[in-house]
């Protein structure tokens, strides 16, 4: 069997050994992720494998599937020319399936004066795109994917992967953050287009410290801007839909939740622009105490 | 004879009051359930004893007051028959 190229990433508290079959997908890693901290040691929580669905897959056609501890049997493999996206895919399939230390929400978060906004939703809400932009108006970005609630302190610890922007969204950023930040373009994923932002280089040289989590926001892009309450029945289901690991971490996660819910600001958010999800949620923040 | 039940041990179970419902952990299933009124109240009521449906009623209507037209004890007895296949009450 072939042998698989290296690298080593430490993104929060996480640490990843991305194991490939091509340079590709690694040089493009290593580009992106040049200002993180050098993993040095040898250890890490999770490999993540991309290898040639067959063996002649590695040069006819050439097609990544995505593997590593954890793995979905289902996975369809993706083209050498989104590796890229094949390695990101597989760190998240990693965090969601084996994460245990931290209760992990499917939410972005950014912070200011030591507190966290987390934003959660499905698929199009525009929390990811949303975070991104925050980050380029004076919050620290701590994520566009996980949300890791460290059930012991309450505290958000930030886990600031390369962000993933999709379809419109690769526009709207172009517009604010440099060239220099993005990654390649790739064209008809499964997910649409994608492209990546590397985050703002203070938050990745901050990407140790935590934020006390003060507002969860429920967005929801293409609707007249509107902040509406919700109950906290609602708000705890969907955010163990939104957790990958509740069931997992048992009396833990469910005393990690239910003390999110109780402590948390919640609000769910309806928006048409990104100018007006910031004044909504500039507004909400003045009125934190 | 009328049907005995138990409810789990109080020391296996966390209530945790939301807003209309109420989150209860059973920690030796490891399940959330979620639950409106009358059924915290209900395993409140039971603790660790062994009683029938008409018992259960009794001891809420020593708490509550409970209209005169409703046979309580048909009530608290769906109840248990729905919390014995949740696994938080068994048949004794």
């Amino acid at each position: 069997m072939a042998q698989l190229h290296h690298l080593y990433l430490a993104v929060g508290p996480a640490r990843f050994r991305v194991a490939s079959t091509w340079r590709q997908p690694l040089d493009q890693l290593a580009a992106l992720y040049k200002d993180y901290p050098a993993s040095q040691d040898g250890y890490a929580d999770f490999t993540v494998r991309l290898e040639p669905e067959k063996p002649w897959r590695r040069y006819i056609r050439p097609s990544v599937h995505i593997s590593g501890d954890y793995w979905l049997p289902d996975a369809a493999p993706l083209p050498l020319n989104q590796s890229l996206l094949a390695a990101e895919m597989g760190m998240n399939l990693q965090m969601a399936l084996g994460w245990r230390r931290h209760l992990l929400l499917h939410a972005s978060s950014v912070e200011k004066d030591g507190k966290a906004l987390l934003m959660t939703g499905l698929s199009g809400s525009g929390k990811s795109t949303l975070s991104a932009m925050l980050a380029e108006k004076g919050w620290r970005f701590m994520g566009d994917e996980f949300a890791l609630l460290n059930p012991d302190t309450g505290m958000v610890h930030s886990f600031p992967r390369l962000i993933s922007l999709k379809n419109e969204a690769i526009a709207a950023m172009q517009a604010i953050v440099p060239d220099n930040r993005f990654g390649p373009l790739m064209k008809d994923t499964p997910k649409g287009d994608i492209r990546h932002i590397v985050p703002p280089l203070d938050s990745v040289n901050k990407m140790a410290s935590t934020a006390k989590p003060a507002l969860l926001l429920f967005p929801r892009f293409g609707y007249d801007p509107a902040l509406r309450d919700m109950g906290k029945s609602e708000i705890f289901v969907r955010l163990t839909q939104a957790s990958t690991n509740y069931v997992a971490l048992g009396e833990t996660g469910f005393r990690a939740l239910t003390k999110f819910v109780d402590t948390v600001a919640v609000k769910a958010m309806d928006y048409q622009s990104g100018a007006q999800a910031e004044e909504l949620i500039d507004g909400l923040w003045s009125e934190l105490s | 004879m009328s049907q005995l039940y138990r409810a789990t041990a109080p020391d296996g179970l966390i209530q945790h009051p939301l807003d209309s419902m109420t989150l209860i952990f059973q920690r030796s299933s490891g399940i959330t359930h979620m639950v409106a009124d009358p059924v915290p109240a209900i395993i409140e009521a039971m603790a660790e004893d062994i009683l029938t449906a008409a018992d259960v009623a009794q001891r809420l209507s020593s708490s509550f007051d409970l209209e005169d037209t409703v046979d309580a004890a048909d009530i608290v007895l769906a109840r248990l028959v729905e919390l014995c296949s949740l696994g938080l009450v068994e048949q004794v």
